[in-house]
């Protein structure tokens, strides 16, 4: 091994314990002085690079990372809860809306379910005998004494989910619709309102609710003093 | 179901706790040797701490990519240096040279303090390049080879480095003692 090799070697590693280096070292005093100052001055050195390490650095370190792991929890076990809080939130709302229909207006469904049905209804041109109607009638517990005139249009239909009568019949002028509907708890009717085209007004009997409405005030007005001396109701 | 999920919670925190326990055991094992290496690297106690902070904040982080406990040191390591090239993208500090500061030295100052007290100013003052290296080798006595790998660099350029940096300390020994000689006599 000559002289270069063996201080590479010795640069690169002082420590190294490689038979061979050892030989070459114990034949020459030279090169055993030269590695044997290297190593000393290893020593020396890590010796001086000794620094004192703060006190409780490990315990810092520990405590710096339980904090951070907590905080990641806190965060996430806020974010449950933030989910928790908006699923209520949305259930609440959502059992709110269900309840919804008892606080339903019978007066604005009137209005409308007439302008839903347009002219199917209003322009029916059919003429229901007494008898017939008060067949309609007879399973909502009503019951029309006397004619009360043209009857173009008397069928079943749905309002909110209830079972109900829908007439259209003829005032002084024009045509007017009447809902018959089962008095259902919760169920609210305006006694007169408007929209500035069509007029509601209604009308409690017994356990059952009419709703005239139609173009012209007067009409809807003369239909429903009608109703209320003519149509009677057993329950 | 419940079962299962139970089960699964188990097994989430078992391994939560030994992680847990990986972690401060490698931070008993290593926290000084990291310190050091953080302060020759910086020079500065406060900055070194931080950047152990750092690094061991983040060796948390990343601990299930640690496989084998032995490459612990040397993981380590490299987080240390990459959290200190961190440090730079975002500020410029302005470090204080040791060599500018006296250093708190409450022990005698006999003849091998002085000698320490010699080295720990040569070492502050030798170029990074050459001090990184030399660290390596004399702390954790790395060998030429581990000490490439760990700065990636070539394996002569590691020799290179050493060798100068070992040159310029005996130099500067050489020179001090040159000048108390002088003084002395």
């Amino acid at each position: 091994m000559d002289d270069l090799e063996f201080r590479r070697i010795i640069y690169a590693d002082p420590d190294c314990d490689d038979q061979q280096l050892l030989e070459t070292a114990q034949k020459d005093s030279a090169k055993q002085q030269f590695w044997s100052d290297i190593r000393k001055t290893n020593a020396s050195l890590k010796k001086a690079l000794e620094v004192s390490i703060p006190d409780d650095l490990a315990h810092k370190l520990i405590l710096r990372q339980t904090i951070e792991t907590h905080n990641k929890q806190t965060r996430r076990n806020r974010l449950f809860f933030s989910l928790a809080a908006s699923i209520t939130l949305v259930v609440g709302l959502s059992f709110t809306l269900w309840q919804q229909p008892s606080y339903i207006d019978l007066s604005v469904q009137s209005l409308a379910h007439v302008y839903h049905e347009g002219p199917h209804a209003l322009q029916a041109n059919e003429n229901f005998t007494l008898q017939q109607v008060n067949a309609k009638l007879a399973q909502y517990g009503g019951h029309l004494s006397s004619n009360i005139g043209q009857v173009y249009y008397a069928n079943d239909c749905e309002f909110e989910k209830v079972k109900s009568l829908h007439i259209v019949m003829q005032g002084e002028n024009s045509k007017v619709t009447v809902f018959v509907v089962p008095n259902i708890k919760g169920y609210k009717t305006q006694d007169n309102l408007t929209d500035g085209f069509l007029t509601a007004e209604s009308l409690e009997l017994k356990n059952t609710r009419l709703v005239v409405v139609g173009e012209n005030t007067q009409d809807v007005e003369l239909i429903r003093s009608k109703l209320k001396q003519q149509m009677l109701f057993t329950a | 179901m419940n079962m299962r999920n139970k089960f699964k919670q188990a097994t989430v925190s078992s391994d939560m706790l030994n992680k847990q326990k990986r972690y401060e055991t490698l931070v008993y094992a290593l926290h000084g040797d990291i310190y050091r290496y953080a302060y020759w690297l910086v020079k500065n106690k406060a900055v070194a701490e931080d950047i152990v902070q750092e690094t061991f904040l983040r060796a948390w982080k990343s601990l299930d990519s640690l496989k084998d406990e032995k490459a612990a040191k040397s993981w380590l390591i490299t987080i240390l240096r990459r959290e200190n090239a961190r440090r730079f993208e975002r500020k410029q500090f302005n470090l204080v040279d040791l060599d500018d500061v006296a250093i708190a030295d409450d022990h005698l100052a006999n003849e091998v303090e002085i000698e320490h007290r010699e080295l720990r100013n040569i070492m502050s003052g030798l170029n990074e390049e050459y001090r990184e290296p030399l660290m390596l080798q004399v702390m954790f006595g790395y060998s030429g080879e581990e000490i490439a790998e760990q700065l990636n660099l070539n394996k002569n350029t590691v020799m290179t480095r050493l060798f100068r940096a070992r040159n310029q300390i005996k130099e500067t020994l050489a020179k001090s003692n040159d000048n108390r000689g002088r003084k002395n006599g």
